[in-house]
């Protein structure tokens, strides 16, 4: 009896093993006969094919309604905006647009379409799509419905020429147009899907259903498959108006695990893993035909005190501020967010057009910010509650800030309390309604340009958040207008410094840490390079 | 006629168990903290007024939650489980989208822990006390014992990373696309379309989270089988089977495995219904696109109908396993019937 089982159970075994050795990873008997992309195995040089591991936590393509992190790597591929970044921290450029003009008092701004640019369709793109697409965003009033917010009007005056009519003057509307929602649509195609323009479109519009199994832009390549929470497939565009690279197709895996991500880039079933983190990073050290990127994003974490002393109590203080400001310990937080960490000098970040670059790495001082407490009548100290949401910021967790920042001011005698809050739970509305008197908290660029920063000046969204209204600092509260009226960049860029200057030491934000991004890839490939606006530009990508 | 009745009655018993589960669920999260609105809309998006009220009047949050508990179950009475807030699609086309993934996944964990538990667990019976006991014993607490996300990583470090022996994370290499969807089970879809490759392929992919998912049911059914198959050994009629010259192998298989298996399938039944549930840790490493991960998404977004689209699909398995059980226990044991 006993033999009997014991075969039954080394049966049962050996016939697993053999479907496992049948159908395992290399399987390449499997791949030649069924001839099914027979040479797409990733890391293998002669494939023309690369796969791509990205983070989850979106749930749409339809270019009306992106604005989570990961969706801009697919709609860059195969949509194209008026302008666009080729390079992270550069100007954006044209790219749909032949030639632009801003008219001298910044309101109005003309834009000519190049000549010859054909959708994947194969439909011409005229000043009619351009119309349709960013109207459409608008009015779907989606969550990046406020991108567009300073276009009053657009107006087509021809088929190639377009012109924005805006609120105000906008010195970031180039970077705006460059954003994945107002990607140009091919309107035909859309409309007879569903696709509506009009003011009611956020009731009338059904292309969402459409627009998330296949794309209908004029992009380098088309999107095939999406499968959500698993892939999406991306094909060269036969009807590619512009150079495209030598990569035929893109397999966008979603596989949020770094960890899964670190073996399966280290055994050649990805090419390019995106949600690295410092750990699983020193693993692919040593790997060999592995190449890796340690760099600062624009996403930065930050400290906030209220100004208003009904919930900030003693941080609303200047004085304590300040003492805060020269107790953190900036080396030590860049050390847990891990290589690449930078540590902005106020609030632009590093790698923005007009930034100052980083904080001084000598400015911690417990001296000084001892006595700047004693200066605010706390020479021993006070008890505190820091209130942390459960976030994580380019992976690492806002509760991990917060302790550091608690013993690091437990030095100088601010005990803090740390008081854990869910987002969706209180927290949010809290944070949005301007109650939270002490909280660590990160700000991710919504476009990438250094104006998305003016939010945190007074009277400005996050400034207000942090009860800090225009009265009180009227000044530099009106370089906000400032700013957004300097069209020419010199002229921004002065703003941008005085502004920076002002906050360095005073205000109720302390810019604590720009996380990293953390990026392992194929040495095959070339062009592979941390982007802020898409996560990863594949279009910039060739295989070597 | 007694059968019709019998499926009549659990008929009536799993419409009102549907209602009481969808009324409850709904009410809970209600009740717990947590607003869609602040969940899904970004920190721009919050700050106008004009957006906030277009999206709760889309997902008619701007109602009062009396009323859109009618709408709720007015739409439920038609099949609706409504639209999703967090992907804007029919939570029925979400659920039939991602269900599939973790039946097959479920369904082969299921297979292969009543085989190596029930098979274990006579080894271990019929070895009291022996060395091949307390290894069976071991591997069983093992099973019930190690958590699973971090078995998981375990022997996807092992068996992919390091000895690459075995597929790593996903339903199916990358040199095959995805079978057209027939039941949405890779197997059998790609069976249906004559491809045995790829067949194979998606049954290795099974492999590794099948394992790990696997488990801990199989240290339950182990030990139970093993316990049951105890206890009737030492009842009279198997004694007085054994005087009558029984062989050991007809005694354990036509005596006494029959009704030491009644617990058993309970245990399996549980089992299969746990796993229907999906696993969002083992599903998250292994990439595995299936309701756990859904229902993960979903709860994260405060997603009410994708929530209680979830609660009820969960609350659906476990309904209809126990009926199978129930009518496999007349199967397995004849007296069950009379009753």
């Amino acid at each position: 009896m006993k033999k009997r089982l014991l075969a039954l159970a080394m049966g049962v075994v050996i016939v697993l093993g053999c479907t496992a050795c049948g159908g395992g990873q290399d399987a390449p008997s499997t791949e030649q006969t069924e001839g099914e992309n027979a040479s797409n195995t990733a890391g293998d040089s002669g494939s023309s094919t690369v796969v791509i591991a990205m983070g989850s936590g979106f749930s749409t393509l339809d270019p009306g309604y992106i604005y989570e992190k990961y969706p801009p790597l697919v709609i860059n591929a195969c949509y194209e905006n008026l302008f666009k970044f080729y390079d992270n921290d550069s100007a954006p450029e044209p790219c749909l647009a032949d030639t632009y003009e801003f008219s001298e008092d910044g309101m109005t701004l003309t834009v000519t379409l190049k000549d010859g640019i054909t959708f994947a369709s194969g439909n011409p793109m005229t000043s009619a799509d351009v119309l349709f697409s960013i109207n459409r965003c608008k009015n779907l009033q989606g969550n990046p419905a406020f991108i567009a917010e300073t276009i009053d009007s657009m107006e087509a005056l021809d088929d190639k020429t377009i012109v924005f009519h805006l609120t105000q003057a906008d010195s970031a509307i180039l970077s705006k147009l460059t954003y994945s929602s107002l990607a140009i649509l091919d309107s035909a195609v859309v409309k007879e899907n569903g696709g509506v323009d009009t003011a009611h479109a956020s009731t009338s519009d059904t292309a969402q259903a459409y627009l998330d199994t296949t794309s209908a832009g004029s992009g380098m390549y088309v999107m095939t498959s999406y499968i959500p929470d698993e892939e999406v497939v991306l094909e060269k565009n036969p009807n590619y108006w512009g150079e495209a690279t030598n990569v035929d197709k893109y397999i966008v895996k979603i596989q949020p695990d770094s960890n899964t991500q670190m073996m399966t880039l280290s055994t050649g079933d990805i090419d390019v893993a995106l949600n690295m983190t410092d750990d699983t990073m020193a693993e692919l050290a040593d790997a060999e035909g592995v190449e890796i990127i340690n760099e600062a994003t624009k996403t930065v974490g930050f400290v906030m005190m209220n100004m208003n002393e009904t919930y900030g109590g003693p941080v609303s203080n200047p004085k304590v501020q300040q003492a805060i400001r020269k107790a953190l310990d900036y080396s030590g937080m860049q050390i847990i967010c891990g290589e690449g960490t930078l540590t902005p000098y106020a609030i632009i970040q590093s790698g923005f057009m007009g930034s100052k670059g980083e904080r001084a790495a000598d400015y911690m001082n417990l001296e000084e910010a001892k006595a700047l407490l004693a200066e605010a009548g706390y020479a021993d100290g006070f008890d505190i509650d820091m209130t942390v949401t459960d976030l994580d910021m380019e992976g690492i967790l806002l509760t991990d800030l917060a302790q550091k920042i608690k013993d690091d001011l437990a030095q100088v005698g601010i005990n803090v309390n740390i008081v854990a809050q869910p987002w969706a739970a209180g927290y949010g509305d809290a944070y949005r309604d301007g109650t939270l008197g002490f909280t660590v908290m990160y700000w991710g660029t919504d476009y990438n340009d250094p104006n998305v920063q003016l939010e945190f000046l007074p009277g400005g969204v996050v400034g207000l958040r942090a009860g800090w209204t225009a009265e009180m600092n009227p000044e530099l509260a009106a370089m906000y207008q400032e700013t957004m009226a300097a069209t020419d960049n010199d002229a921004r860029i002065a703003v941008l410094e005085k502004i920076q200057d002002a906050m360095y030491e005073d205000g109720p934000f302390v810019m604590v840490a720009q996380a990293p991004a953390h990026i392992g890839y194929n040495t095959r490939l070339s062009g592979v390079a941390i982007s802020d606006p898409y996560v990863l530009d594949v279009t910039l990508i060739n295989i070597q | 006629m007694e059968q019709l009745k019998f499926i009549g009655k659990r008929l009536i018993y799993l419409a009102v168990m549907l209602f009481g589960v969808a009324t409850l669920v709904f009410i809970l999260t209600k009740m717990i903290p947590g607003d869609p609105t602040v969940a899904n809309l970004s920190q721009r998006a919050l700050s106008d007024p004009e957006v906030v009220a277009a999206y709760k009047a889309k997902y008619g949050l701007d109602q009062p939650v009396f009323v859109q508990y009618l709408l709720y179950m007015k739409n439920l009475l038609q099949l609706d489980l409504g639209t999703s807030i967090r992907t804007n699609k029919p939570v029925l086309s979400e659920l039939s989208r991602c269900y599939p993934a973790t039946i097959e996944l479920a369904l082969f964990a299921i297979v292969l822990a009543a085989v190596f538990g029930i098979l274990f667990g006579i080894i271990s019976a019929i070895r009291r006390n022996s060395i091949l006991d307390q290894i069976v014993r071991a591997v069983s607490v093992t099973g019930v014992s190690i958590p699973s996300f971090w078995f998981a990583l375990l022997v996807l470090y092992f068996f992919y990373y390091k000895l690459q022996i075995l597929p790593g994370p996903g339903r199916l290499s990358k040199a095959f696309s995805a079978p057209a969807t027939v039941t949405g089970l890779y197997v059998i879809d790609s069976l249906l379309e004559g491809n045995l490759p790829k067949a194979l392929d998606a049954l290795s992919h099974l492999l590794l989270p099948g394992m790990v998912l696997a488990a801990f049911t199989m240290g339950l059914i182990t030990r139970t089988t093993r316990s049951n198959l105890l206890d009737v050994m030492s009842m009279d009629y198997i004694r007085t089977a054994r005087a009558k010259g029984l062989g050991r192998t007809v005694l354990i298989l036509k005596h006494a495995l029959g009704n030491a298996l009644i617990p058993v399938l309970t245990v399996i039944g549980l089992g299969l219904g746990n796993l229907l549930g999906g696993m969002v840790l083992v599903e998250t490493i292994f990439n595995w696109p299936g309701v756990g991960q859904f229902a993960y998404e979903s709860v994260l977004s405060a997603d009410f109908p994708a929530i209680i689209g979830v609660a009820l699909l969960i609350a659906l398995n476990y309904m209809v396993i126990n009926t199978i059980v129930d009518i496999l226990y007349g199967v397995i044991d004849p007296r069950v019937r009379c009753q």
